[in-house]
């Protein structure tokens, strides 16, 4: 039975841990916003026509796409390569990597973990408010890029060019103009052709590949001391995974590697194709595969999940059995 | 076991029974490896005493209360704290002892006034007013951030947290380091009237001065091993008197032990009664004795000595005797009558 005065406990254990995170929480969630907006906005510089024509010169090197050229030659798979974009990456990966760490060997690091722990709070509590206050942060920076993208979407106006009608000759293989008249420029509100909740199962998956950073990062921190060194081991792993799931793109006898990278559980523009291709509903099915020899939709980020939850447990145990070591 | 042998017919406050103990060890190790930081520590602490914990450096003390609070995992042996088993419920433990780490460090994005709040609403026994009181009676800024406060004001932000909670214990890990003098002697205070107010105090310092000010009894630590207990108001009976015996005959180099020419009804009183070499004055005579010192003046008087010094053993000879590891071997403290071996079951 949970007692009034230790949920008090929890209560001030999650105001200390969101003070302490709440200066990166506000720069990160104004890089996301903005750059959600910036990147929506930036796809309106470049005409679909001429887009295409560049695309499709680096046709071979496809296969290190997340995702089909064919997705990107329409506004909404444009726009939902922001989640793919390096910057999102980013910075996910340091609010979780620097939330993580920060739990164990950032408290002891510091210090106040001798004082914090002098009071009467389990140590699974002390991690759990932790881990409640980084999700929570997590979830609301995933929240802020869409909000941003949404911002973007509702505000950007396309301008596209239609040519003349023209037909094409038989063997000749040209174009024949059917009228003499100019191509014409048609403008329109960029919502007409992107619906911001398609996006909203890419949005589950960026949080479900941060939710695992987090874990993972919690668990390191768990089994160190110095928080410089769980980073640094964090970002080993992280590296390893990237180049695992880059030379299993890269060659064919290395495709199994992807399916040892957790890289290969974070696809957000699949789902965004699959509401493309079908309806809102059609990312979140557990029984229908994507495609012929993958997995269920839902089962990609429930398995960063699942494993983001187990590095969770690991962490607690591990926190539980270890000696605490006065401050240095 | 020095006393284990010696039967000693002086009353102490070793003999007297003790309230409930607060805190209870037996055979308490704790080992890092092949590394024995704590070896077998049997040890009580009374309610509403203030115990004393001595001992240098890496003597095993933090790692003792360390134990205590459920920290550091018992290798072996038990212990209790408020009637709770630290390695079974640390949190019930935690919530009857307001903890000052050594070097107390606290959030630093809070201000003064804010780790107070905190605190006081983080612990079951909190009280805000009283943890206020306490930083204004140690003159601290509250409003200065923990970022920018100096070393000394964040060990006065860090005894207000500690003094905040009414628990029944309170373990104090050397808790006037960084400290001016003035602010020392409050926190002396604060201690004592902790006691008044029926809590039991765990302090632990290296400055002997303190404990001897404080302190109801005192553990002696050495290489992670309890070599020493002591009972201050016994060690506060016992006084060393110095002084020069007239030569009455040929001058000499030997020292003669006396202890034999004591009168029987104070040889109990009498620890040490040595005549050195011949000097200028005569012979230099030392007499250490224990207990009441006026039963003893009478015989003193009658010894016809010059000269004569009386001075109280500190705490500051026992503790060279324990630092040098002459503890169990050293006649002087193996008769101690407030001294007791650190074996359980075996007292003075």
């Amino acid at each position: 039975m949970i007692h009034w005065r230790e949920i008090g406990i929890d209560r001030m254990m999650v105001r200390k841990n969101i003070g302490q995170s709440s200066l990166l929480f506000v720069f990160l969630a104004i890089a996301l916003f903005a750059f959600g907006w910036v990147r929506v906005w930036v796809v309106k510089l470049l005409d679909m026509g001429q887009f295409q024509t560049i695309i499709e010169q680096f046709r071979d090197y496809e296969k290190f796409a997340p995702v089909s050229f064919d997705a990107l030659f329409t506004y909404t798979g444009r726009v939902g390569m922001t989640f793919d974009e390096p910057m999102v990456i980013l910075c996910t990966v340091i609010w979780c990597v620097a939330r993580g760490s920060d739990v164990v060997s950032g408290e002891l690091g510091r210090g106040t973990m001798e004082m914090l722990l002098s009071q009467p709070i389990s140590r699974a509590r002390f991690l759990l408010s932790h881990a409640l206050v980084s999700s929570v942060g997590l979830l609301l920076l995933c929240l802020l890029l869409w909000a941003g993208m949404t911002v973007g979407i509702e505000t950007t106006t396309l301008t596209e060019t239609v040519p003349p009608p023209s037909m094409r000759v038989p063997f000749l293989g040209f174009e024949l103009p059917l009228t003499n008249d100019e191509p014409v420029e048609i403008s329109f509100p960029m919502r007409e052709r992107v619906d911001t909740e398609t996006y909203t199962a890419s949005v589950f998956h960026l949080f479900a590949f941060g939710f695992f950073l987090l874990g993972i990062s919690t668990c390191f921190s768990s089994f160190d001391r110095y928080r410089w060194r769980t980073i640094g081991a964090v970002m080993t792993v992280y590296v390893i995974q990237l180049v695992m799931f880059g030379l299993g793109k890269a060659a064919e006898s290395l495709a199994w590697l992807q399916s040892l990278s957790f890289f290969n559980c974070y696809r957000p523009q699949k789902m965004t194709g699959l509401v493309r291709d079908g309806d809102l509903w059609s990312p979140w099915s557990l029984s229908t595969p994507i495609t012929e020899g993958m997995y269920p939709p839902l089962y990609y980020p429930g398995l960063l999940l699942f494993f983001g939850v187990v590095l969770y447990i690991i962490a607690i145990v591990r926190f539980q059995q270890r000696d605490l070591p006065a401050p240095l | 076991m020095p006393l284990s042998s010696q039967s000693r017919t002086v009353a102490s406050s070793a003999d007297l029974p003790l309230p409930a103990s607060i805190v209870a060890t037996s055979q308490l190790t704790k080992c890092y490896g092949d590394f024995e930081a704590l070896k077998q520590c049997t040890l009580d602490v009374s309610e509403g005493e203030i115990f004393g914990l001595l001992g240098p450096n890496g003597a095993g003390k933090t790692t003792l209360i360390r134990l205590l609070l459920g920290y550091l995992h018992v290798t072996s042996g038990s212990c209790r704290v408020a009637g709770f088993d630290p390695e079974e419920d640390s949190v019930a433990v935690r919530a009857r002892v307001a903890y000052l780490p050594g070097d107390a460090r606290l959030p630093r994005h809070m201000r003064g006034r804010g780790v107070l709040e905190f605190f006081s609403q983080m612990h079951p026994q909190g009280n805000l007013s009283r943890a206020l009181e306490v930083a204004e009676r140690l003159e601290l800024d509250l409003s200065r951030r923990v970022a920018f406060m100096s070393t000394g004001m964040r060990q006065k932000l860090a005894l207000a947290v500690v003094f905040g909670p009414r628990t029944p214990l309170l373990i104090l890990d050397e808790p006037t380091a960084n400290l001016d003098p003035t602010v020392r002697g409050e926190v002396l205070k604060l201690v004592l009237a902790e006691r008044e107010a029926g809590r039991t105090v765990m302090f632990s310092s290296h400055v002997l001065s303190e404990i001897e000010q404080t302190c109801d009894r005192v553990a002696f630590l050495r290489k992670g091993e309890l070599a020493r207990k002591l009972v201050m108001e016994d060690l506060f009976q016992r006084h060393r008197l110095t002084a020069w015996l007239p030569d009455t005959g040929a001058p000499t180099n030997d020292t003669d032990d006396l202890r034999n020419e004591v009168p029987e009804e104070l040889s109990s009183r009498i620890e040490r009664y040595q005549v050195g070499p011949s000097g200028p004055h005569g012979r230099n005579v030392c007499i250490d004795t224990a207990g009441d010192l006026a039963p003893t003046l009478g015989w003193i008087a009658s010894l016809n000595l010059e000269h004569v010094r009386i001075e109280p053993l500190g705490l500051h000879s026992v503790y060279e005797s324990v630092h040098l590891g002459r503890g169990d071997q050293d006649p002087d403290w193996a008769h101690a009558p407030g001294s007791m071996p650190a074996t359980p079951g075996v007292s003075s």
